[in-house]
C-alpha cells in the first residue's frame, strides 16, 4: 500500500515539471493522516458504514421518498381543497397542512443530503454541477410559470390568486404552484448542500457549529412567517430575527479555505463559476423585485402561496448564497497571483517526500541520481538543474556530470568545468550563488544558453564534500531566499541517500569478499593434510591456525617408500591472499617433487629452482624439509632459511637444528645448493622433534614480549615424556596462556614428530612371520 | 598509527637510511618508498642502519629483496649495518649474510662502500 502511494506521488512527479500536483496535495491537507503517515481514502472511509447498512440505508430512503411524495400529494390536496371550495380551510386544517409540508420537506432536505454525502469531488466540480442543476430545474420551473401567462409592456399580471383569499383562481395555477414551488425548494437546498459541503472542507468544531447555527436560525425564522399573508411585509420580531441570520450568513462566507488548495487554473475555473452562478443566484432566487427579468416570473408568489415559509427559507438561501460568491470570488481574485508561490510549496512537499522515500529504497544509483538532479525543477525553485560528482563507475575522483535535468550535460560543460566550480566550494556546506552567470569568470556562457542564474550547493556526507547539485534559472537574479533554502534543503537529503546508497554498496561488496574469503580458506584447509599419518614407532600431530582468512604456511606428510615418510613445512613472505597463493604452489611441487628427490636438499634444490620461476622477487619461502627412515632409524633434515626444528631426547638433552641453508627464492643460482647442509639423526626412543612457523617464536604478548625459542624448548622438554599429542597440546596450551587474550598476529603451524622405537609387539610380530616363512 | 620510520642521512656518496621502530608487512612500504627516492636521487650506495629497528617480518625482508638486484646492476649495493642481535637472528636464519654485507658497524659499512668504489 505505501509503496503504491509512493508510485503514485512519483507519477505525478514525472507527468509534469512545473505543473501543480493537485492530487496528493489535496489528499493531503483534505484527508486526515493517520499515524502511519498513510493517507486514508476519504470517500471509502465515507462509504465504508454506508456499505455495512446498505439494506438498512436503502431501506429508508425509500420510506423518507415514499414520505416526501406522501406529504407533497397531501400539500396539493390541501390547495385543491381550497380551490374547490374557494375559501381558506379552517386553521386546524392548515396547521395540518403545515406539518406535513414541514416534515415532507424535511425529509426532502435528508435525501439530498444522502445523495450529495455519497460524492467527493473538487470545489470548482461543485460549483459546476450546482449551476448545472440549478439551471435546469429553474429553467423548468420559469417553462412552466410562463404557461399561459399574458405578458405584456405595461401590464403585469398576477400569477393568478385572489387578492382577498390568496387562493389560487384556477385549476393550472394549483398544478403550476405546485410544480415551480417544488422546483425552487429543491434547487435552494441543493444550494445549501453545496455551500455546506465547500464551508466545512476545513472541519473544526466552530466552523460546524456556525454552520448548524445559520441552517437553524434560517429555519426557525422562516417558520415565524407561518401565519404571514402573501405579499405582506415582516413585523419587527422577524426583522430582528432576519438581522441575526444575516450576521451569521456573513460569519458562514467567510469559511474559504478551500480556496487555498487550488491550482491556478482551478481558481481561474471557480472564479468564472462564482461569478455566473452569483448573477444567475440574482435572477432565480434573488429576483423578488421585478419579475419580468427573473427566470421563473412570479416564482415567490407561487412558493408564497404554496407554503409561506419554504418561501422564505429559499429566499434566505438566495441571499446566502449570492453572499457566498461573492466572497468567495473577491477571496479567489486576491488569492489567483499567490497561487505559484503555493504551487510551488505543494511541489516542493512532493519532491521532498519522493526524495525521502528513496532513502529508504532499494539503492538503484543511476534512479538516485536522476530523481536528485530533478528535485529543484520539480519543486519548482530552478529552471534547469544537475548533480556533480566524482564518476562512481570509473572511479576517478574528477568531478563529472552524472544526472541532469532539462539541460543537456554535453551543453553544461561547453559554458562550465565541473570540477573547477566545485573545487570553489566551501567545505562547511554552504553554497555559491552567481547572480548573474554572463559575468562570472567562471563560466562561459554565450548569449544561446538561456542561463541567467546559478546556485550551487555542496552535497556533504560525514564532513566530506561527495559532490554537488547545481540549480540554474533563465534570468539574472533568478534565486530567491525561498529557493535557495529548498535546494539547499535538497542537498541535505540528497547526501544522504547518496551515503546510504554507498555505505549499502560497501556492505554488499564486503560481505561478498568474505563469502570469497571463506571460500579461499575452505580450499586452503584441504590443501593441508586432514591428518598426520599414523607410522609405526612414532606419533605425530600437527595443526595450522593462519592470522587472516588465509595464509602462508604449509605443512604435508608424504609416503616416499615403504619405510621412509616425507615431513615438510614451509612458510611463504608476507600474509594474506598473495601468500596463499604461493602456498598453494609449494604444495604442489611438494607433492610432485618429493618423490623423485633422493635427499632433503636434494628436493629443496629442485624446489628452489621451480619457485624461481614465479616468485615475486620480494616474496621467499622458508622450508625444512626431512626424511624419516623407520628401517634405519634416521631423520635427515634440511633447513632452508626456516626457523631451526627443536629437539629433545629422552634425557632433556635440548637444541635448536640450525643447519645452514638460504630461504628458497632468495637465490635463483647456484649459491641456494652450496648453502644447504643436511643433518643426519640417527633416532633414538624419545627423540621429539618440533616443527614451527615463525608465528609461534614471534608472537608477542601485550607486554610487547616474544614468545621464543627458549620457551618452546623448555615447554618441550616438560612434556617430553608425553607422545606427539600430548606435547602439541601442551605447547599450544602454553602459548595461549602466554599470549592472553590477544589475537594471532601471524600465521602459526606447529609439528610435532615422536620417535618412541619400535614396540615390542611389532617386533615379536616380525620375529614370528620370520620364523614362519622358515 | 605507524610505528616504523626512515631517516635520510648521507656520508659523501653513502645514502644512509635509519630504520626506527619495526619493519613488518605494514610498515614496508615506508622502506620501499624511501629506497625508490634513492634510486630516482640516483644514490644507490644505501647503507641501511639498523640500530634502532626492533623487529623485522619476513614482509620486511623481502623489501631488500625487491631492489638489490636492480641496486647491483647500476653500480650500487645495499649494506645492513648494526643490526640488534635479535634482528640479526632473523637475517642469518634466511641466510641475508650470504647475500648482504651485513656489518656491526655503520663506519664498517660505509668503509666497505669506500673500499669498493677506490676498486
Amino acid at each position: 500500500m505505501r509503496a503504491v502511494y509512493i508510485a503514485c506521488t512519483r507519477k505525478h512527479l514525472l507527468d509534469g515539471c512545473n505543473k501543480a500536483i493537485p492530487v496528493p496535495v489535496e489528499r493531503h491537507f483534505s484527508s486526515p493522516v493517520s499515524p502511519s503517515g498513510m493517507p486514508e481514502d476519504k470517500p471509502d472511509t465515507i462509504n465504508k458504514p454506508a456499505r455495512k447498512s446498505r439494506l438498512s440505508l436503502r431501506g429508508s430512503m425509500i420510506l423518507s421518498g415514499l414520505m416526501v411524495v406522501a406529504a407533497f400529494i397531501l400539500s396539493m390536496g390541501f390547495h385543491f381543497q381550497e380551490w374547490t371550495t374557494g375559501e381558506p380551510a379552517s386553521n386546524t386544517v392548515f396547521l395540518l397542512f403545515s406539518a406535513v409540508a414541514t416534515v415532507g420537506l424535511a425529509g426532502w432536505w435528508t435525501l439530498i443530503r444522502r445523495f450529495e454525502g455519497l460524492k467527493d469531488t473538487s470545489p470548482a466540480r461543485k460549483l459546476w454541477t450546482l449551476l448545472v442543476s440549478g439551471g435546469i430545474l429553474m429553467t423548468v420551473a420559469g417553462v412552466i410559470a410562463r404557461i399561459g401567462r399574458i405578458s405584456a409592456p405595461g401590464l403585469e399580471l398576477g400569477p393568478g390568486f385572489d387578492i382577498n383569499t390568496g387562493i389560487a383562481l384556477t385549476f393550472p395555477t394549483v398544478i403550476k404552484m405546485g410544480l415551480i414551488s417544488i422546483a425552487m425548494a429543491t434547487f435552494s437546498f441543493l444550494l445549501m448542500q453545496r455551500l455546506r459541503s465547500l464551508i466545512l472542507v476545513k472541519r473544526s468544531r466552530s466552523s460546524e457549529r456556525n454552520w448548524r447555527l445559520l441552517l437553524g436560525l434560517m429555519v426557525a425564522s422562516s417558520l415565524t412567517t407561518l401565519f404571514m399573508e402573501p405579499g405582506a411585509s415582516p413585523n419587527d420580531w422577524q426583522n430582528v430575527a432576519m438581522i441575526v441570520v444575516a450576521v451569521f450568513m456573513i460569519v458562514n462566507a467567510f469559511r474559504l479555505s478551500w480556496i487555498v488548495f487550488l491550482s491556478f487554473k482551478e481558481k481561474l475555473a471557480a472564479l468564472g463559476l462564482c461569478l455566473v452562478l452569483g448573477i444567475f443566484l440574482i435572477f432565480s432566487l434573488g429576483a423578488t423585485f421585478n419579475s419580468s427579468v427573473a427566470i421563473v416570473p412570479g416564482g415567490f408568489d407561487y412558493l408564497e402561496h404554496f407554503f409561506m415559509p419554504l418561501a422564505t427559507f429559499t429566499q434566505l438561501a438566495g441571499v446566502f448564497g449570492m453572499m457566498y460568491c461573492l466572497t468567495a470570488f473577491l477571496s479567489l481574485l486576491f488569492h489567483l497571483p499567490t497561487s505559484g508561490d503555493y504551487e510551488q510549496r505543494a511541489g516542493e512537499r512532493a519532491t521532498m517526500h519522493s526524495l525521502a522515500a528513496l532513502v529508504g529504497q532499494v539503492f538503484d544509483a543511476d534512479r538516485l541520481f536522476a530523481t536528485i538532479a530533478a528535485s529543484p525543477v520539480e519543486a519548482g525553485s530552478a529552471d534547469a538543474s544537475w548533480l556533480v560528482m566524482p564518476d562512481p563507475d570509473t572511479g576517478s575522483l574528477r568531478q563529472h556530470i552524472v544526472a541532469s535535468h532539462n539541460l543537456d550535460p554535453d551543453r553544461i560543460e561547453q559554458f562550465m568545468d565541473p570540477s573547477e566550480l566545485v573545487d570553489a566550494l566551501s567545505d562547511d556546506g554552504t553554497g555559491l550563488l552567481i547572480r548573474e552567470a554572463a559575468a562570472d569568470h567562471r563560466l562561459n556562457v554565450g548569449s544561446g544558453d538561456r542561463l541567467g542564474s546559478l546556485f550551487v550547493v555542496p552535497l556533504m556526507a560525514r564532513d566530506e564534500r561527495i559532490g554537488a547539485l547545481f540549480a540554474a534559472k533563465g534570468v539574472v537574479n533568478g534565486f530567491e531566499r525561498d529557493d535557495i533554502e529548498t535546494i539547499s534543503i535538497f542537498a541535505a537529503q540528497a547526501s544522504v541517500a547518496i551515503d546510504n546508497a554507498r555505505l549499502f554498496e560497501q556492505q554488499v561488496e564486503k560481505e561478498r569478499l568474505s563469502r570469497e574469503l571463506s571460500i579461499a580458506r575452505e580450499v586452503q584447509r584441504k590443501l593441508l593434510p586432514q591428518e598426520a599419518p599414523k607410522l609405526r614407532g612414532t606419533s605425530m600431530a600437527a595443526s595450522s591456525v593462519p592470522a587472516q582468512e588465509v595464509g602462508g604456511d604449509y605443512y604435508d606428510f608424504v609416503k616416499l617408500g615403504d619405510d621412509r615418510y616425507g615431513i615438510i613445512i614451509a612458510d611463504v613472505s608476507g600474509k594474506g591472499t598473495s601468500a596463499a597463493f604461493y602456498m598453494a604452489e609449494m604444495q604442489g611441487i611438494f607433492q610432485s617433487v618429493s618423490r623423485l628427490a633422493s635427499s632433503p636438499s636434494d628436493f629443496l634444490h629442485h624446489a628452489n629452482l621451480a619457485l624461481a620461476q614465479s616468485l615475486d622477487r620480494n616474496v621467499f619461502i622458508s622450508a625444512i624439509y626431512g626424511i624419516l627412515d623407520l628401517k634405519d632409524e634416521t631423520f635427515t633434515i634440511a633447513r632452508a632459511g626456516h626457523c631451526p626444528a627443536a629437539t629433545v631426547r629422552l634425557d632433556g638433552e635440548s637444541r635448536l637444528i640450525r643447519t645452514p641453508g638460504l630461504g628458497l627464492g632468495l637465490d635463483r643460482g647456484d649459491l641456494f645448493q652450496k648453502s644447504l647442509v643436511e643433518e643426519h639423526i640417527q633416532l633414538a626412543p624419545g627423540d621429539v622433534f618440533v616443527l614451527y612457523t615463525d608465528g609461534v617464536v614471534e608472537s608477542r604478548n601485550r607486554h610487547n614480549e616474544e614468545y621464543g625459542y627458549d620457551r618452546l624448548l623448555e615447554i618441550v622438554d616438560e612434556h617430553r615424556h608425553e607422545d606427539a599429542d600430548g606435547i602439541h597440546a601442551a605447547v599450544l596450551r602454553d602459548m595461549r596462556q602466554f599470549l592472553g587474550a590477544e589475537d594471532y598476529d601471524d600465521d602459526m603451524t606447529l609439528v610435532v614428530l615422536k620417535w618412541h622405537g619400535l614396540p615390542l609387539d611389532v617386533l615379536s610380530s616380525t620375529e614370528t612371520t620370520l620364523k614362519e616363512s622358515t | 598509527m605507524s610505528n616504523f620510520s626512515v631517516g635520510f642521512r648521507s656520508n659523501g656518496t653513502v645514502q644512509i637510511l635509519d630504520l626506527q621502530g619495526e619493519l613488518d608487512a605494514h610498515t614496508a612500504a615506508e622502506l620501499e618508498a624511501a629506497i625508490q627516492k634513492c634510486q630516482k636521487d640516483n644514490r644507490v650506495h644505501i647503507l641501511v642502519n639498523g640500530a634502532n629497528l626492533m623487529y623485522i617480518s619476513s614482509a620486511g625482508l623481502g623489501v631488500f629483496m625487491a631492489y638489490i638486484e636492480e641496486l647491483r646492476e647500476s653500480g650500487g649495493d645495499i649494506k645492513i649495518a648494526a643490526l640488534q642481535p635479535k634482528v640479526y637472528n632473523v637475517f642469518d636464519l634466511l641466510g641475508f649474510p650470504m647475500l648482504f654485507d651485513i656489518v656491526e658497524t655503520e663506519e664498517g659499512a660505509v668503509s666497505k662502500f669506500e673500499t669498493a668504489s677506490a676498486d
